[in-house]
């Protein structure tokens, strides 16, 4: 019963995110070197305890789903596996003193504002780096690759910032 | 084997993320080697419909510009159909500079048809009206052009003929190649794609060269393979060579913004201002060229292109 209720709930956060991003998001340019990579909000904020075979899964169909419309090959999932790969290493590190509660979700309400923004930097940086080199695939424009990836790093991040702000729950324990 | 059970039990996660990484690096691979087919792209039946979609919307927010564009060409189609008077004029035997292989340095003298009288160069006729290199008028449904590798999705596919391999202009010069093709999307490479290479040639004098685009400034490309010997002037005029039999001959790529000299290298570094403003482009052309079949045929039986070449 709890499975299927988690697996809608996903789907309809994935159609969600990936509606949000193909039809809004992807056409925004920030000063030609940022992009938002909003969709990446699906696989920051799943439940904590989601198994980590079902995360790999989702980042892939995620990724996948963005290499379509970015017409990328496997660009976009390559780097979104190794954001849900490493995302439990993150989590793991940033474990609180008394471990994570049962109730405990990624909300920058209930964890901090200090264990949210180390969380979504890391994540960010991560995915970024991967996704920028790759899609490179050399050290030609280091520079401006480097400038590419910060850019898109702030962005990215002070999206996923707001959709937190905005759309999840101040008090403990209702979602 | 309980224990291999076992084993790759304890190592699922790892598992699953390494064969999930090796799919999208192939996938990334195969799509990024330029001439191989690709099934998950924008051409693809359902991407398509919904990036169809959100053109609709966005299109209103630009329709100014974008009647602009349409007036601007229209202006230059109606340009053509009334000629100046000096189109029938015929170019005589015209003094052309000493070429490079000439030690005595004097002036030789040519037919007109090798070397064309460079007043005359300007009123040349539109290639595009080449009988064998029809037009099939296609939207940009999708565009990018901040990446490495940068693709356009148009809203003509194989119903309306358009077949992988073709290539595409704008208004402003040449605009990429086509990629993946289904029944009503098509996927074209761009020029900006680090894989593209046009053959082109400088349309003073002819010389033969490269265009390749470095993945960095969407607005210039590369020229290459130009001999050092080669005098260039900045603001010569590039245009397609006709070689790959992609694009029809004399369709213009861009301008000669600046060239250097490397010490390492036979051939000059040339910059090249691009004609397409890839930043808002709206409507393109497909060229279709009819005697390209036959032409492979023979170069693939001379053996010049052993592994079939160019894309179906």
């Amino acid at each position: 019963m709890s499975g299927l209720r988690f697996l809608v709930v996903q789907l309809l956060r994935f159609v969600l995110y990936a509606g949000v991003h193909v039809l809004l998001i992807s056409r925004l340019v920030l000063f030609d070197l940022g992009w938002c990579f909003l969709y990446l909000g699906f696989l920051v904020f799943l439940p904590l305890a989601t198994p980590m075979v079902v995360q790999l899964l989702l980042a892939f169909s995620m990724g996948l789903t963005m290499d379509i419309f970015y017409d990328t090959g496997g660009l976009h999932a390559a780097a979104a596996v190794l954001l849900g790969f490493v995302r439990p290493w993150v989590l793991r590190l940033l474990t609180p003193r008394d471990g994570y509660d049962s109730a405990d979700t990624v909300n920058v309400h209930q964890m901090g504002w200090q264990w949210f923004s180390v969380y979504l930097t890391l994540l960010v940086l991560l995915h970024h780096a991967a996704f920028f080199l790759l899609e490179l695939g050399s050290f030609r424009h280091l520079g401006l690759t480097l400038g590419k990836l910060l850019a898109s790093a702030l962005f990215t991040g002070l999206a996923l910032l707001i959709v937190q702000l905005l759309f999840y729950p101040v008090r403990r324990g209702r979602n | 084997m309980r224990n291999l059970f076992l084993f790759l039990f304890r190592f699922r996660g790892a598992l699953v993320f390494g064969l999930l990484e090796i799919i999208s690096l192939y996938l990334f691979i195969t799509n990024n080697s330029y001439q191989r087919a690709a099934f998950f792209n924008s051409a693809n039946a359902y991407a398509g419909v919904v990036l169809a979609k959100r053109t609709q919307v966005t299109d209103y927010f630009h329709l100014n510009e974008l009647n602009q564009q349409l007036v601007a060409e229209n202006a230059a189609l109606r340009q053509q159909l009334y000629p100046p008077d000096t189109v029938r004029r015929e170019a005589d035997s015209v003094a052309v500079p000493p070429a490079r292989t000439d030690s005595v340095r004097r002036v030789r003298y040519r037919r007109p048809a090798a070397r064309p009288d460079t007043l005359l160069l300007g009123q040349q006729r539109l290639p595009a009206r080449n009988p064998s290199y029809p037009l099939i008028p296609a939207r940009v449904i999708n565009n990018m052009l901040r990446n490495v590798d940068n693709y356009l999705t148009l809203n003509v596919g194989s119903r309306n003929g358009v077949h992988a391999g073709q290539g595409v202009v704008g208004a402003g010069g040449v605009v990429g190649r086509v990629k993946v093709v289904t029944e009503h999307y098509a996927t074209v490479t761009s020029l900006l794609h680090s894989k593209t290479s046009v053959a082109s040639k400088i349309k003073r004098d002819g010389t033969f060269g490269t265009i390749r685009w470095l993945g960095d400034d969407p607005t210039h490309a590369l020229l290459d393979n130009v001999l050092r010997e080669t005098k260039l002037l900045p603001g010569d005029t590039i245009v397609t060579s006709g070689y790959n039999a992609v694009f029809p001959e004399g369709i213009f790529i861009g301008t000669v913004d600046s060239f250097v000299k490397e010490p390492d290298k036979n051939f000059w570094t040339v910059r090249v201002r691009l004609g397409v403003n890839f930043s808002n482009l709206t409507y393109v052309y497909v060229v279709t060229s009819r005697p390209k079949a036959e032409r492979d045929t023979v170069e693939a039986r001379t053996g010049l292109r052993p592994e079939g070449g160019a894309p179906r």
